[in-house]
């Protein structure tokens, strides 16, 4: 058993994670707690900064070095990270930022919330960038991501954030702690590390040069493009015969499988599907399955940020109705299957 | 016939500078290489540039360099020097940082380094102005001072009081040297030159942190000719930022 904020620091030191920078902030400072004493013991390096801003950058610099590196914040502290998130994008940097995500805006408080689903897709940093955007519904898949996430962080040399909620980091789950599945990537090329029998390598994303700055953010949306096309994750859950088709990403993908279960027994012909990688946006598969079932839910808590990728996925001709709230406790799930008595009552009248 | 000046190795071939006339950055970053070659340190130092005027400076130097976000520069330098402890190898990391990158936007990250006693080296510029934006009122703009944001002079009632960098950097107990110098004339520039390369020494050492601010002009920015500019740093600024060395683990 373990909880999701330890499986994660343990999934970092697995992947051979050797810096991690942070800054307290609940729920998912036992991240920082729990690597303090391992990274300690194991000669590793472990820095309480002295902001998230700081903690960021020593990322930034950390990975520069070839290290991989981790930085675990949440929500409203993320959002301070926002400038070294795109410097990192355009320099092609890599590492691997942990948002246990509360609930906001401002400071909010520490309820389970989903709502950084844009900060971390769209990005709150100024200019063209993309971040690799992870999401866990399990503790399980808290581990199995991590590793994930350190992949595609050093194969495409380029930040990627797990997002989890507070629920999950602070949720205990019998897990299996593998070995890290991916190889190594080769950073040699790149890395700085003194420039020896070799010219000097400069990383910056100054770009004074009209020409040049235009063709480098093409290359970096080239990149973005073979990610788009290599690198979406879902999870299908009884979507081959649905009538109904619920969307829910992280926790709410959890919750929303207990919902299908509910309604299959009471044989509503129900699905599930669950972006993974909520950027690159499995889009694709949601159209392919829309051509066939046509009524969509979308089951967020927040106020509808995925929302809008899922309406964007789906054929013309599908309908994607959307529960919603913005926090809390989602623990019992009679209020959402009333919601969605009401949705279908409303469907099977209109005959949709 | 014998050589008594060369170019530094550690400057680019062909490199050509891009600041202004009279402009003391040029002085500053030929002292730094001289240093980096006589302490042959050029083949094992990452460098941190910053936002600045200061930015450029990897066009100019042979050395591995990263450019920090604006302020961040000696965060970055902790990462940096961090991640290569950790692999065994000891790299040479330092930034070169204006006033404006140094003691405004970043000082939080300039300070927390030195009280954490990171093994690094960071050389500040302070010509009492945002150069690069045109010379406006800095953290470091003397009382009085004209600028572009204080047309009418830095007066404490509105602006507050100047930061003595050195001083404050002097303080943390993880600082090993702290310096102010300037470059005004070639006493001063001698003078310059060794505290960079106590500087860089003590980090070699694995001392903690140490620190050199460069009193520099900015003529364009002034209003004033290379000449009376460096009269200026020698009369009225070195008043408020008097010239020494404020820390020394060595001789406290």
């Amino acid at each position: 058993m373990l909880k999701g904020n330890i499986a994660i620091a343990k999934a970092a030191l697995k992947c051979g994670c050797s810096c991690y920078f942070g800054y307290p902030i609940t729920p998912q400072t036992e991240i920082g707690e729990y690597l303090s004493s391992e990274m300690q013991e194991k000669n590793l390096a472990f820095v309480c900064a002295e902001s998230e801003l700081a903690a960021i950058n020593m990322a930034l610099g950390a990975a520069s070095s070839g290290a991989k590196v981790m930085v675990s914040s949440s929500s409203c502290a993320i959002s301070l990270m926002q400038e070294t998130l795109s410097y990192a994008s355009s320099d092609e940097i890599p590492f691997v930022l942990i948002n246990i995500m509360r609930a906001g805006p401002g400071q909010g408080y520490i309820f389970p919330s989903q709502a950084d689903y844009n900060q971390s897709t769209i990005g709150g940093g100024n200019g063209d960038y993309r971040i690799i955007t992870l999401s866990p519904s399990t503790v399980q898949e808290c581990i199995d991501l991590t590793y994930r996430a350190f992949y595609l962080s050093q194969k495409y040399r380029n930040p990627a954030i797990l997002l989890a909620d507070g629920l999950l980091g602070q949720m205990a789950q019998g897990v299996i702690l593998k070995e890290n599945p991916y190889p190594e990537i080769d950073n040699s090329s790149w890395i700085l590390n003194g420039a020896k029998n070799r010219p000097a390598r400069k990383i910056c994303s100054l770009e004074p040069n009209q020409e040049k700055l235009n063709s480098h953010i093409e290359k970096l949306f080239k990149k973005y493009k073979t990610i788009e096309e290599k690198e979406v994750l879902y999870e299908e859950y009884l979507c081959n015969d649905a009538d109904i088709i619920l969307t829910a990403f992280g926790t709410m993908g959890r919750y929303s499988k207990a919902i299908c279960n509910y309604y299959r027994k009471n044989g509503v012909k129900m699905g599930l599907f669950r972006p993974i990688t909520l950027y690159p946006f499995p889009n694709k598969r949601l159209n392919e399955l829309s051509q066939k079932t046509k009524f969509f839910i979308d089951i967020e808590m927040n106020m509808g940020q995925m929302l809008k990728d899922v309406k964007l996925a789906l054929a013309k001709d599908a309908t994607c109705k959307f529960i919603k709230k913005p926090i809390g406790d989602w623990s019992g799930q009679e209020e959402t299957i009333a919601e969605i008595d009401e949705i279908l009552k409303e469907k099977y009248a209109n005959n949709i | 016939m014998q050589t008594i000046f060369e170019t530094p190795k550690t400057i680019k071939e062909n490199s050509r500078f891009s600041f202004c006339p009279g402009c003391d950055h040029g002085v500053a970053i030929k002292l730094v290489a001289q240093v980096l070659d006589e302490l042959g340190l050029q083949e094992n130092t990452i460098l941190v540039a910053s936002s600045g005027c200061s930015v450029n400076l990897y066009d100019y130097l042979e050395l591995d360099c990263i450019e920090a976000p604006h302020g961040r520069a000696c965060a970055v330098a902790t990462g940096i020097k961090r991640a290569h402890k950790v692999q065994g190898k000891e790299k040479f990391v330092f930034t070169y940082q204006g006033d404006g990158d140094f003691a405004s936007i970043g000082l939080g990250e300039s300070l927390h380094s030195a009280l954490r006693g990171e093994n690094i080296t960071a050389i500040c510029i302070n010509n009492t102005n945002f150069g690069m934006t045109g010379g406006q009122m800095g953290p470091t703009s003397v009382l009085g001072q004209i600028t572009s944001t204080s047309p009418q002079g830095r007066n404490k009632e509105t602006h507050g009081f100047p930061i003595k960098t050195a001083e404050h950097i002097a303080l943390c107990d993880g600082t090993s040297f702290s310096a102010r110098v300037a470059l005004f004339d070639v006493k001063n520039i001698l003078k310059a030159k060794n505290a960079i390369k106590k500087a860089f020494e003590y980090q070699k050492q694995g001392l903690g942190f140490s620190f050199v601010e460069i009193l520099a002009s900015c003529p364009t920015n002034w209003r004033l000719s290379p000449l009376e500019s460096h009269n200026k740093i020698e009369n009225e600024l070195t008043k408020t930022y008097p010239l020494g060395i404020f820390k020394d683990i060595k001789n406290d």
